[in-house]
């Protein structure tokens, strides 16, 4: 017997994280904690750094709550929004203390698909889904596809990108570019 | 000529916010687009759309249960700090009342009931007819929230990740007034949600106990806890 996903409400939610009731935070992290911290991770590499980063999500959430406009996107959109954006940041305003080196699992098995060849480690799993997004990504060639795919959950650079794949940076730029306004034009 | 394609293009608007939003731009870069988009509804606008477009993306990277310190880290920090509206309320009730500091279980329990109260107040929502915070005995810390939209099913929620030795298990356990003993509700992986059926079960009453306890790893042998208990709470009803 399963139960099926009881109906949440983020923006509810959100709402009465503006009115400073706490207990709707607490909802919140019971049902997002998780999923934020492997976003997190995933981008910062590191398992305390991460935690940090979701630290200072909540935080965010909290006292920002009320500059939520439901007009501008989804309340879930938001809280992710908000949690990737911070974990970029981190990554980019420490990139020296940050350099992963050459052996890190993390850094290389997800740019091994890149190529456009099986990846059996790479633990992102590519599943077309029922989002709008999986549709028009499916129209973009494999590696272009895995290039946006992997520059958007690991928060790599042009740089790195274009180093991972020894690829000129202008390839990558333009690959990204073009990939980004075929995605604009399929998705509307 | 002086044409600023990333002022006057909406194409390079538009991919600038792309970018931005994919993650691909430097600190200044990003710094620089931060800032103009504050002031810049176009850039905003454009930037909205492209989160909107991706976020879908999130959902391939495999979920990673928070440690057990990371929730209690975050209310000492919400404790400590005062939101920036409410700062200014040198007198105001936020500042007066230390409402927030060591919140006990009985306060964490009232505040998801009422919450989910608020919650039901929206339409869409269907409620949960009952709440149980799990706390640890010794510090009344919360661990567990469980969530029953109806009496035949609960949901068992962390909120954090358990420490559990290796060769012990987490046992869930409920018993309500009248009945002989508490029954297992089976074993729990730390970190992990939890749905059990009730079928076999009266329906949920109010101030029905549950509990984590650890147990040997294939669960208590003899169908009672026997290990020391990790998290307890009662049911209570959401009007």
């Amino acid at each position: 017997m399963t139960l099926p996903e009881p109906f949440f409400d983020y923006e509810a939610c959100l709402l009465a994280c503006a009115r400073g009731e706490r207990q709707a935070l607490v909802a919140l992290y019971a049902k997002e904690s998780a999923r934020l911290l492997g976003v997190a991770k995933r981008i910062a590499r590191d398992n305390a750094l991460a935690e940090d980063i979701v630290h200072d999500a909540f935080i965010k959430i909290w006292t920002r709550a009320a500059s939520f406009d439901p007009e501008r996107g989804s309340a879930r959109g938001w809280i992710f929004t908000v949690t990737r954006h911070l974990a970029l940041n981190f990554v980019r305003n420490n990139r020296h203390a940050l350099q992963v080196s050459e052996d890190s699992e993390m850094l290389l098995h997800p740019l091994a698909s890149l190529d456009g060849q099986a990846a059996p480690q790479d633990d992102l799993q590519w599943q077309p889904g029922t989002e709008r997004i999986h549709g028009c990504l499916e129209q973009l060639e494999p590696a272009r596809r895995s290039c946006i795919v992997h520059a958007y959950v690991d928060g790599y650079t042009h740089a790195e990108i274009a180093e991972k794949l020894a690829t000129p940076l202008g390839t990558v730029k333009a690959w990204i570019k073009r990939s980004l306004s075929a995605l604009r034009e399929c998705m509307g | 000529m002086t044409f600023k394609p990333d002022q006057n293009d909406p194409n390079a608007l538009d991919a600038l916010a792309g970018e931005y939003v994919l993650g691909t731009l430097n600190a200044e870069q990003r710094q620089a687009v931060e800032q103009r988009m504050a002031q810049d509804p176009m850039l905003q606008a454009a930037v909205d759309r492209w989160e909107a477009r991706l976020v879908p993306l999130n959902d391939l990277v495999p979920p990673h249960p928070p440690s057990a310190r990371l929730w209690p880290r975050i209310e000492r920090s919400l404790n400590a700090a005062t939101s920036p509206d409410k700062a200014k309320e040198q007198h105001g009730w936020w500042n007066l009342l230390p409402l927030w500091r060591g919140l006990s279980a009985a306060g964490l329990a009232a505040t998801v009931v009422l919450g989910t109260v608020l919650l039901s107040a929206s339409p869409k929502v269907s409620p949960p007819a009952y709440v149980v915070v799990l706390v640890a005995p010794q510090n009344q810390a919360p661990g567990w929230v469980i969530q029953a939209s109806n009496r035949q099913n609960i949901q068992l929620i962390p909120l954090g990740v358990a420490h559990v030795p290796s060769d012990k298990a987490l046992e869930f356990w409920t018993k309500a007034e009248g009945w002989d003993g508490p029954v297992s509700l089976g074993l729990v992986k730390p970190g992990q949600t939890l749905s059990v059926p009730l079928d076999s079960l009266p329906p949920l009453e109010p101030n029905q106990l549950f509990e984590l306890t650890l147990e040997g790893p294939n669960g208590s042998p003899i169908g009672k806890p026997t290990g020391p208990i990790q998290f307890i709470g009662r049911a209570v009803k959401v009007i």
